[in-house]
This record gives structure tokens, C-alpha cells and sequence, in this order.
């Protein structure tokens, strides 16, 4: 992705980057997440919330935060951020919380602590000097995060773009050469005990490969370990960011869905069990019943199985105490599964995790021998009723 | 037992041919079509799913359309932008049948709609006034830039951050801009720079005030609601709003049920108002890939792809990674998720790659086909079909496939969730009008715009006098108006042939039940009226086939009637042999489930029933009300959608031929493309009207047309089209013909609701009330009539709608007449929720 295509317009002379920079920017730092799995992820400045949007989907991050002082620009497009009835429908195993603060990187709040990345694209040449000041003690010193991506634009590159007279965008306070932007990376780490490694992205055309990229990347890591509790007993408590979007994703951490998707499971696996019997005592029924035309009714079977199944019946009922640990057997109009037998189903093993999980779940929820310890599923063909 | 498998006009005609899809995300969601789940015999279990009812929209109203489908709306405390609410078209919420004034063109009742018979009865509704205050006005007002910008995020940033609209309520689409409070002038300048520097003018001229009722307004209100929803973390899927976080399961039919709700602003009779009802999500648990898996190890492997389509086709889908339906159109087994496609940037790039690279989901099989979904053209001009392709994978099925309607216990598990009492149902209702007028930001996107929600709104109805049930020498008047049965027991039938000649087939399994039907069959014929001989008794095997070659040899033209005793519930017998028994040999039948007949107990009963099944299709009367009028024809005309091939429909058409309304004539017409119902009910007409003649010897000196089957948006269309079509048949006939002519539209699904209340609790409405006050519309001749009793749950009421009407007949009358039609229905001695007339239409379509 650093070196994407370059492409030089033939006839215009104007220099377009395939994908476009920003979406290589985004990719950018979806690929450090890809790599380096971070849980809690933040983006200062993150405008219309497009990279928090990807950064969702990344399986390993469970808080995703985003900070702008802009409130409108975030609320624009911020209904993106919230979960799909889609992932109601199947919660994920990860939680996920999305939270959109609207505040400024120059003022410290308790909420952006603890994150192992932050993001900054195109952000500090946004920022007036007294900001852009205050910036590496809130970013560096005060949030502390294991690793910090700032991007920012090249202004050595400038000339190559058709139309930028002094900035690339008016809003924009500064644009860094490649020196500038070095030297103040270089300092916030040294200050703050962080490494520091440039790339960037947009090559320079041929011919003009000493401009540099046309966006300067840093990437700084912090150099100690994260002691998980914030060291600066200085941290102020009170919050200066205000909350304006929360998201709580559904997870199979909550147990209300946690209980869905065991029953489910349980469930489902109990009635594929129970028609599996049935299938092949029929089968075997079919082979006995050769030449007869006549079919027994279907509520016989259970019983036609009790007889040729080597599963003790009933009346055996002591027998039965030992042996129906994994057995399945078949009672009255009823298929009893053991419990034990679904637990050692690897998609229920995983949701539950332990037996006394899965008995605690599907209590009251799925119908269960009188001794709990086996799924009943009732082989009785309702009638329909016609009215 | 009987009509247990009444057709649901599913035809099978070839699909059109798919083209290649573009992109399968990042395109529009189409919204789900009309499709009629109605079914003549169990209102109770289908009327509670409002969730199904996604009607079709039909074209947009005016500048509304626009409104609603892409306008920014703010809540005035901040100077933001709010969250755009229709996004980019997503919503297309149209206001269908806005704007047809009927009741204008019906003299008799432009002044009073209402009846006067009954007694008064006080009914709770569903809806809940909006308060406004007085003199309130929506402002349109047109926008221009000058120099003009094409990004409409630039223009809404432009004039939002003037002054003149901080902190107050607006609507902006770009170029329509909507406010609740005037503007100083008629026409504002601003002058105003962007961030580059640009100097722009905009220019702001009011275009018109908008009162409340205007449909304009109404359109706007119902965006604003739909907004209110969404800040209470509901929902939308389809037209209704749900709760995904409140999930319930029915693991053992892998189904999940989101509850939820369907809202819609309208102007009733004398007020705008809320109606509101509970409605439900159905969701399968299961992706559309483990459906198929889950199919293809129970069905005949070498009818995999056939069966698959059968099941799929027509459902919709929601995605796992948008908030979008589609519904299946087609499934392509010829691509694959490695298959490319071309990307907007004109890259082409593969499906795989696609999900994996914007939502970094891993298809696990890359054999999978793809769902083909065509969308609806946001532009009417241009006339290829946007299509996408979907991975099964990564869809959900919502609503019931066939197989799952068709699953008895299904249907029972599912409706013990979904079918709530009144008492229940208020209490839903009650809950989200709390959460609304709770909540502060709902509350707060009301009151921008000087809107609150009010109080329920309670009503009189008129429990109209129970009918008289007319039988051969002698008369009723039932205990209960909602089951007669019992009344008529040792009652004589008002018309009976006798069963002198006729089969019984059954399986060998089956001689003992089928001999007990036979005995009690003649036992409860005794007492009706109805003779019936020994049939000749044909033993087989358990199997189509073995039926079917007996029906081959025994069925003879002499052959009153064949009753088959069926072993099982399978549907491909019960079809292969009405099939047989229509087109091969015609003979009337009568299908008995041997099931129905193990019942202890119940046997009487169900005799009783199969017995007066077959003196109607013996040809034989039942029973009769009293018609005050001579000389009435009633026709009743159902159009069903075809829930397979889109734009084809089935129309059911049938015509009282007697004025005692007890013999009809009926004829059912598969209409391929969609809009000329009108002709073929130009032909039906005229074939009914010779039938007439023919029994009457004169033509009818009036009409009364029952029309059902009417969607959202299509009033218009009834109204347009079909009636002048009706009448101009009548004149063609003879040219002083002029009988008096009425057409009513009859809707089962409402929004309406009324309850009542009795000792201290809500209660559906006794049988027989009818509302024509409040709840109805100014603009029509229209009333609501509780035709049915349910035992569980709320019970629906009919909406009928006088379109037409040079009868005459006063409101009073017509009512009384429609309610004496619900008597009608031979299949049960009861009175149902349609007219007779419809209900025999759908009986007939079998």
C-alpha cells in the first residue's frame, strides 16, 4: 500500500494516486491494526468517522473512541457507527463499544486513558500553535498510549500538486517539509519515551524522488511497559470532552445473548440428533418391513427403537443411571440427550466453556429430564388442527 | 378438512432473465414488495403479523418525495446539522391513496357518512392526537446559490451557518427548505463566504405555508416520527421500526422475533393524528447459506436448484453488513464469491476480496451461487434494471418461507409470541407513547418543531342488531352473533340436493375412520335436511399414485361427489388430486386429513362441518339472511399478488346469481402483467350479468361490488380505472340499463385498532361494532366493522370504503347490508372478518 501507484496524468500533468490518499491513509493504519491487534482503539480529529467505520469492523478491537472539536461533522455521518440489526441477529464474541467525544487534543479528559492506539491523520497541521503546543503532553504524556500514528502533509510535495498555492486546504495552519516535521516528531519522543520511525504515503514521481512522500507518516511507540493504571496521580478526574455518541455493540459477553445463542445451539443439536435416530431407525424399519405396504404409524417408532436398540429400557432403570452418560436413548414418545453428549459439541463447548455454564444457561429455557441431566426432544406428532 | 389448502395464487411462470449485477453493497436497498399473505381461513394467525405486511409503495406524492428521501433535518437547540435522516433515499415512506377525495363525488353523504342503528358503544383506539399549536404552519421555501454548488453537504453547511437559522427548526434538502416559523420576508438575501474564500448569495423564497392537513405536512410528520423512533434505538426494517436488543427466540423453529412497532401519522376525519400498533420481526436465525445446506441433505439432490428457488424466491433478506433488505429475485448458480465485479472506481475486483477488504468478513465457501435481487430504478425514465448480487452467506432470511407457513406447530409458537390481547397490546403502546414523550431527545425533535404527541384517542362506536339466520321453513336469531352453529342444530339447511352417488377413497390404514365419518356423516345429514346414500368405498394403498389410479378408474360423470380420507399432511397429494379432480374429470371433492378424524369427542362436529362443505359444493344452500333489497347482485373481487413472479397477479371474481345471495357464479383469471385488472373485470362483469339473467330472467336492478386485495397506492387506481371500466361494462350491455351501483374496498390490514373496555380491562370490541367516526378518513365514505370474534389476541377490523356509490343507500343501510354479507361465509357458521362475497372468492381460487 506505501507504494501505490503513481499515476501521472498524460495530459493534464496532474498527479493522481490510485487508490486515492485518503483511502491509502485509512488502509494504512487498518493494516498496523491488522498487525498489531490492538484492543483499545482511538482517532483524534476524526471528522466524518469514515476510518472509525473501518476500524469496526477489525475484530480485535473492543473500544473504539473518536475525539473532534467539530460536533457537526461528526453527527453527519455517525448512525454509521451504529451496530446493525445484523449483528443482533448473530452477536459477535468480541464486545465492542463505540463512544464519539466532542472536545479539543489540547485538553486532557480521564476517557482517552489506557488506549494501546491513537490515531492522528491530517490532524495537527489543524491545530493553531498554542494547540499544537499543548498537544504532545495530552497525546504523549497524558494519554500514553502504546503506539501513536500522526499524519500530516508534505509540504516539499506541494509543488507537484496542481493548484496548492500555499496549503493544500484552507483550513490548514501549517504544512511541515520533511526536516520540520522530523525534528518535532523526533522531540515529542524523546520527551515522552517514545521511538519514532517516517514512512509515508504517495511516492514522489520520477525524477523527483527527494520531495519525499506526499503525506509524512510517524509512527511512535511508547518505550515502557503499560502499567494499566495511570501513573500521573496529576490526571485531572473531571471531564473536558462531552459524550455526543455511544454504541454498545451485542456480544456474547452479555448474557442475555449468550443465553440465546446457547439454547439455540443446544437446541438445534438435539433435533438434528433426534432426526438422525429416526432416519436410520427407519431406514432399518424399511429393510425389516420389506414387501409389507402397510407403514406403522409414526408414533410407534420409539418404541419399534427401544426394542432394537441396544439401550436399556425403562424398566432397566438402574442400568440406566450408569450408561446414559453419552448415550442417547428413547423413552415413551420422548428422545432423551444427554447433556454431556451436547456439551462435547465443539460450538457449544466454546460458547459455554464449562458443563455448569451450559446447565446454568439452558435451565428453564429447554425442556430437560427430571434430573437435568439430559435434552428431552418429544418425538409426538402434534395433530393439526384445521380451524 | 376443508379448505384446508386454499391456493394463494402462487403461479410459476419463467422468471425474466438476469443480467450481470453491479456492486453488491454499496448500491441502494430496494424496498420489499407488496407481497398478500392473506388467507381466507386464518385471519387470526396471519392478521397478527403485521411485521409481513410490507406493502408496496407506489409512486411518491409531490415535493414530499423528495422530502423524504433525502432531507437533513436539525434539531434546533444546536446549530448542527442533525443526522440525516433519509438517507440518500433509503426511506421512501410514500403517503399512498393522499389525496383522493371520494366523498365529494357521492352526493348522499358529502354532508353525513355515519349510521344511527345500534347500540352506543365506547371504543379505545390506537391513535393518539398530535397536538399543534393553533395557526401552526409548515413554511416551504426554495433555495438558490449563487455561484451554484453541486455538493449538497456544501450548501446545507452554507446556509446553516447563518444566523438567521441557529437554533431553529429546518429541514433542508438542498433546494427545499422547510420551517416551522416564517421568515421575516418573502424573499432573503444572505450573503455568505466559504471556506476558500468564495463569496455566495443565497436566495430563499417562500413557496407556499402548509396547514397540518396538507399531504405535504403529513409526509413531514411522519419523518419526524420516524426520527422520534430512532432516537428510542428502534429500527427500521421494511416500513416498521424494531428492537433488535429485545430479541425473542424460538429455538426450535431456529426463529428469532425482534418486537417492535408500525407507526403512521394520517389525517383522520376531523384531526392529524399517530396510529400506532405492535408489530413483529420474524428472522431466521440461519444464513441464507445454511438454509440452503440444511435443504440440500433433505430434498431430492437432483432437484436441489429447483426446490431452492421454489423456497427463496420472493422472501427477503437482510444483509449482515447494512441495514438493507432485498428480497431474492433470482438465484445465480453460475457465479461465485471469486467471481469479479466492477467497482464504481472501475477497478474489477472479487466478491471474496470485496467483504473481506470493506468488512473484513472471510466467506468460508467460495462455491456458494449468489441471490440476485433487482432494485427499484430511484430514476422512473430509465429502464434498465439495477440488479445486485448477494452472498447467501452473509443474508438473513426475514419473514416465513412456505415450508415454515406451512408448519402447523411453527405457526402455533410463533403466534403464541406474536398474538397479543388487547390488554397486551396497550400495554406496548403505552410503553413507546411513554418512551416518547420520556425520552429527551425524541421529545426534543417534537418540540423543535412546536409538535407533542397527546392523549389516546377513545370513540363511539354502534354495536349494530345481530341478523337474523334465515333456514328452510324457519328462522333464528343466534345466541351469539359471532357462531351460530349451535343454533342450528336440528335445523333444516336452507336448500339441500341429496348425495346419491358418490366415492369414498382411503387407505387401507384409514377403513376404520373413514367408516366412522361415513356413520356420522349420515347421523348429522338426518337432521339437516341432507340425504346421503351409501357411496361406493374404494380401498388403497398409501400412496398418490394409488389414489389417483382409483380416481382414474371409479370417477365417472355420474359421480356426484369423491371424498379422499388422506394419511398424511402432504401437500403434493392433496394437489394431485384436486388437480385430477378439476381438470381431468371434473367432479366436486372433498379432501379429510385422517388425522381430523382421531379426535374423540370431536367427531359430531367435524361431520357437521364436512357435511355442510359438501351441500355447497353439492351446489346446496346453507342458510340465508334477510336481503331488504330485491333484485341486489353482490360481487365480490379478489387480486392477489403473485409472490413468485412480480407483477403477475391472480383475480378472483364471483357474482351472487340469486336475491336471496346464496348461489354465486365465480371465475378466476391469472392476470400476467399488473395493470389491467380492469379488463378482465370488464369481462367478468359481463359474464356475471348473463348468468343473472339467465337464473332472474331480468338484470339486477343493483350492484354492490366488493373489492379486495387492494394495496397501498392503489386506491387511485380502483378508483381511476376500475370503476368507470364496472360501469361502462353495464352500459355496453343494454343502453338504458342504469342499475344503482355500488363499489366498496375492503381492507383486512389497518392500522386501526379498537378496543373496549369491560370490567376494569381492555377487551376486543363485541361483534358487530361498527366505527364511523374519528377513526375514518374526511375525505372518503368509509367505515370500520367488527366482523369476527377471535378468542386469542386483537381482532382486525375491516376497513370498507365506499368509492363509488349512486345507490342511494344510507350510511346506516350499507353498513347494516356489508354486516349482513358476514354472514355468508359457508365454511363456518360464524361470521368472518370479510364479506361473504370475498371469502367465496377465496374459496373459489382454489
Amino acid at each position: 500500500m506505501v507504494d501505490a501507484n503513481l499515476a501521472k496524468g498524460e495530459c493534464t500533468g496532474t498527479i493522481k494516486f490510485t487508490p486515492p490518499l485518503y483511502k491509502q491513509r485509512y488502509q494504512f493504519i487498518k493494516d498496523l491494526v491488522n498487525k498489531y491487534k490492538p484492543k483499545k482503539v482511538a482517532d483524534l480529529g476524526c471528522a466524518d468517522c469514515s476510518l472509525l467505520w473501518m476500524l469496526k469492523f477489525c475484530k480485535c478491537i473492543e473500544v473504539l473512541a473518536g475525539l473532534d472539536i467539530c460536533e457537526n461533522v461528526m453527527k453527519e455521518k455517525m448512525h454509521r457507527l451504529s451496530p446493525l440489526p445484523g449483528d443482533y441477529l448473530q452477536p459477535s464474541e468480541r464486545t465492542l463499544t463505540v463512544t464519539l467525544y466532542h472536545g479539543s487534543v489540547a485538553q486532557k479528559d480521564p476517557c482517552m486513558l489506557g488506549f494501546d492506539l491513537i490515531t492522528c491523520i491530517e490532524l495537527i497541521e489543524h491545530l493553531e500553535a498554542t494547540e499544537l503546543e499543548k498537544f504532545p503532553e495530552v497525546v504523549f504524556g497524558f494519554m500514553a498510549p502504546a503506539m501513536v500514528v500522526i499524519s500530516t502533509p508534505n509540504s516539499e510535495f506541494n509543488p507537484l500538486l496542481p493548484g496548492v498555492t500555499l496549503f493544500r486546504h484552507p483550513d490548514h495552519k501549517f504544512e511541515w517539509d520533511q526536516a520540520q516535521f522530523q525534528s518535532w516528531a523526533l522531540d515529542a519522543a524523546g520527551c515522552y519515551d517514545y521511538t519514532v520511525e517516517f514512512t509515508g504515503l504517495g511516492a514522489p514521481p520520477p525524477g523527483a524522488e527527494d520531495v519525499g512522500f506526499c503525506t509524512q507518516i510517524s509512527v511512535f511507540r511508547r518505550k515502557y511497559p503499560n502499567t494499566g493504571e495511570p501513573i500521573n496521580l496529576e490526571k485531572p478526574t473531571e471531564n473536558s470532552y462531552r459524550t455526543i455518541f455511544k454504541a454498545v455493540y451485542p456480544s456474547l459477553k452479555d448474557e442475555k445473548y449468550l443465553q440465546n445463542a446457547v439454547v439455540s445451539e443446544v437446541i438445534n443439536t438435539a433435533q438434528i440428533i433426534t432426526r438422525r435416530l429416526l432416519d436410520s431407525f427407519n431406514s432399518v424399519y424399511k429393510e425389516h418391513s420389506n414387501g409389507l405396504v402397510e407403514m406403522k404409524p409414526d408414533f410407534q417408532l420409539p418404541r419399534y427403537f427401544m426394542r432394537h436398540s441396544k439401550n436399556p429400557s425403562l424398566a432397566e432403570g438402574e442400568k440406566l443411571a450408569d450408561d446414559r452418560n453419552m448415550e442417547t436413548y428413547v423413552s415413551g414418545n420422548a428422545v432423551y440427550i444427554p447433556l454431556i453428549k451436547i456439551f462435547s459439541i465443539p460450538k457449544v463447548n466454546k460458547l459455554c466453556g464449562t458443563f455448569e455454564n451450559l446447565s446454568k444457561l439452558i435451565t428453564g429455557k429447554v425442556a430437560l429430564s427430571n434430573d437435568g441431566s439430559a435434552v428431552v426432544i418429544s418425538t409426538e406428532h402434534e395433530e393439526k388442527e384445521n380451524e | 378438512m376443508s379448505g384446508r389448502a386454499r391456493a394463494r395464487g402462487r403461479g410459476q411462470a419463467g422468471r425474466g432473465a438476469v443480467r450481470g449485477g453491479p456492486p453488491p453493497a454499496p448500491a441502494p436497498a430496494a424496498l420489499p414488495t407488496g407481497k398478500d399473505y392473506s388467507r381466507s381461513d386464518d385471519s387470526q394467525v396471519v392478521g397478527t403479523f403485521v411485521s409481513e405486511e410490507e406493502a408496496s409503495t407506489s409512486s411518491a406524492h409531490g415535493g414530499a418525495a423528495r422530502l423524504s428521501q433525502r432531507c437533513d433535518f436539525s434539531a434546533g437547540e444546536s446549530k448542527s446539522q442533525g443526522a440525516v435522516l433519509g438517507k440518500g433515499g433509503r426511506t421512501r415512506y410514500d403517503f399512498p391513496d393522499l389525496g383522493i377525495n371520494t366523498r365529494k363525488t357521492i352526493a348522499h353523504v358529502r354532508d353525513c357518512k355515519t349510521g344511527s342503528s345500534g347500540i352506543p358503544v365506547k371504543v379505545i383506539t390506537n391513535l393518539y392526537s398530535l397536538l399543534l399549536p393553533r395557526e401552526w404552519q409548515l413554511y416551504q421555501y426554495h433555495v438558490t446559490f449563487n455561484p451554484e454548488f453541486e455538493s449538497r453537504r456544501l450548501r446545507l453547511a452554507l446556509l446553516y451557518s447563518h444566523a438567521e437559522f441557529l437554533g431553529k427548526a429546518k429541514a433542508f434538502d438542498g433546494v427545499i427548505l422547510f420551517l416551522s416559523q416564517k421568515l421575516e420576508n418573502q424573499v432573503t438575501e444572505l450573503l455568505t463566504e466559504t471556506k476558500r474564500g468564495e463569496r455566495v448569495k443565497i436566495t430563499i423564497t417562500l413557496k407556499s405555508k402548509l396547514p397540518p392537513s396538507s399531504p405535504v405536512c403529513i409526509q413531514f410528520f411522519n419523518i419526524i416520527f420516524k426520527k422520534v423512533l430512532k432516537k428510542l434505538s428502534l429500527y427500521q426494517v421494511g416500513q416498521n421500526f424494531y428492537s433488535p436488543s429485545e430479541p425473542v427466540v424460538i429455538p426450535q423453529h431456529r426463529l428469532t422475533l425482534w418486537p417492535g412497532f408500525a407507526i403512521s401519522i394520517s389525517q383522520f376525519e376531523s384531526r392529524v393524528m399517530l396510529s400506532a400498533d405492535v408489530s413483529h420481526k420474524v428472522l431466521c436465525n440461519d444464513t441464507v447459506l445454511e438454509f440452503m445446506t440444511d435443504l440440500y441433505t433433505r430434498c431430492d439432490r437432483a432437484r436441489f436448484t429447483e426446490t431452492c428457488e421454489k423456497e427463496l424466491i420472493g422472501l427477503i433478506v437482510l444483509t449482515r453488513y447494512n441495514n438493507k433488505t432485498y428480497r431474492i429475485d433470482d438465484i445465480n448458480w453460475s457465479v461465485k464469491p471469486t467471481d469479479t465485479f466492477p467497482k464504481r472506481d472501475g477497478t474489477d475486483i472479487s466478491y471474496v476480496d470485496y467483504y473481506k477488504q470493506q468488512y473484513e468478513v472471510v466467506l468460508s465457501d467460495l462455491n456458494q451461487p449468489m441471490l440476485v435481487s433487482r432494485l427499484k430504478n430511484k430514476q422512473k425514465d430509465s429502464i434498465e434494471p439495477r440488479i445486485v448480487h448477494l452472498i447467501p452467506e452473509l443474508c438473513y432470511l426475514t419473514g416465513l418461507t412456505s415450508r415454515a407457513r406451512a408448519d402447523y406447530r411453527l405457526m402455533k409458537d410463533l403466534v403464541q409470541e406474536t398474538r397479543l390481547n388487547p390488554e397486551r397490546r396497550q400495554q406496548r403502546l403505552s410503553r413507546l407513547t411513554d418512551n416518547i414523550q420520556r425520552n429527551s431527545e425524541a421529545r426534543l425533535v417534537l418540540e423543535t418543531w412546536g409538535l407533542q404527541l397527546g392523549c389516546q384517542i377513545s370513540l363511539t362506536g354502534r354495536i349494530v342488531p345481530t341478523e337474523k339466520i334465515l333456514m328452510q321453513g324457519e328462522m333464528c336469531l343466534p345466541m351469539s352473533a359471532s357462531d351460530w352453529s349451535k343454533d342450528l342444530r336440528n335445523m333444516k339447511m336452507l336448500g339441500v340436493p341429496s348425495l346419491d352417488t358418490w366415492l369414498i377413497v382411503c387407505s387401507n390404514r384409514n377403513a376404520e375412520v373413514m367408516k366412522n365419518l361415513l356413520n356420522c356423516l349420515r347421523r348429522v345429514g338426518g337432521p339437516m335436511g341432507f340425504r346421503i346414500e351409501y357411496p361406493k368405498i374404494l380401498h388403497v394403498q398409501e400412496s398418490t399414485l394409488a389414489f389417483l389410479r382409483a380416481l382414474q378408474q371409479h370417477v365417472t360423470p355420474e359421480v356426484q361427489l369423491v371424498m379422499c380420507v388422506l394419511p398424511s399432511n402432504q401437500k403434493d397429494c392433496y394437489d394431485s388430486i384436486k388437480k385430477f379432480l378439476i381438470l381431468d374429470r371434473p367432479v366436486p371433492s372433498q379432501c379429510v386429513l385422517a388425522c381430523t378424524l382421531t379426535k374423540p369427542g370431536m367427531m359430531m362436529s367435524v361431520a357437521t362441518k364436512i357435511a355442510m362443505q359438501i351441500i355447497c359444493k353439492l351446489g346446496g344452500e346453507l342458510w340465508a339472511v334477510e336481503i331488504p333489497l330485491k333484485s341486489l347482485m353482490v360481487i365480490g373481487v379478489d387480486v392477489n399478488k403473485d409472490a413468485l413472479n412480480k407483477g403477475s397477479s391472480v383475480v378472483g371474481f364471483v357474482a351472487s346469481t340469486n336475491s336471496r345471495i346464496t348461489r354465486w357464479s365465480s371465475r378466476c383469471i391469472l392476470q400476467t402483467t399488473g395493470n389491467d385488472i380492469a379488463d378482465c373485470l370488464k369481462v367478468c362483469m359481463k359474464g356475471a350479468l348473463s348468468k343473472w339473467l339467465k337464473h332472474n330472467q331480468e338484470l339486477p336492478a343493483r350492484i354492490i361490488v366488493y373489492r379486495g386485495g387492494v394495496g397501498d397506492g392503489q386506491l387511485k387506481m380502483v378508483v381511476d380505472y376500475e370503476v368507470p371500466q364496472l360501469l361502462s361494462s353495464l352500459t355496453e350491455l343494454s343502453t338504458n340499463y342504469r342499475p344503482k351501483v355500488s363499489v366498496v374496498v375492503v381492507r383486512k390490514k389497518c392500522i386501526a385498532r379498537f378496543f373496549a373496555e369491560a370490567d376494569g380491562s381492555l377487551r376486543n370490541p363485541p361483534i358487530g361494532t361498527v366505527v364511523d367516526t374519528e377513526a375514518t378518513r374526511p375525505e372518503w365514505y368509509d367505515f370500520y366493522l367488527v366482523s369476527q370474534l377471535v378468542h386469542q389476541g386483537t381482532v382486525n377490523p375491516t376497513h370498507y370504503n365506499v368509492v363509488y356509490d349512486d345507490s342511494g343507500l344510507k350510511p346506516d343501510h350499507m353498513q347494516r347490508l356489508t354486516y349482513k354479507m358476514c354472514h355468508l361465509y359457508y365454511n363456518w357458521p360464524c361470521l368472518h372478518s370479510n364479506c361473504s362475497a370475498l371469502c367465496n372468492v377465496r374459496t373459489w381460487k382454489t
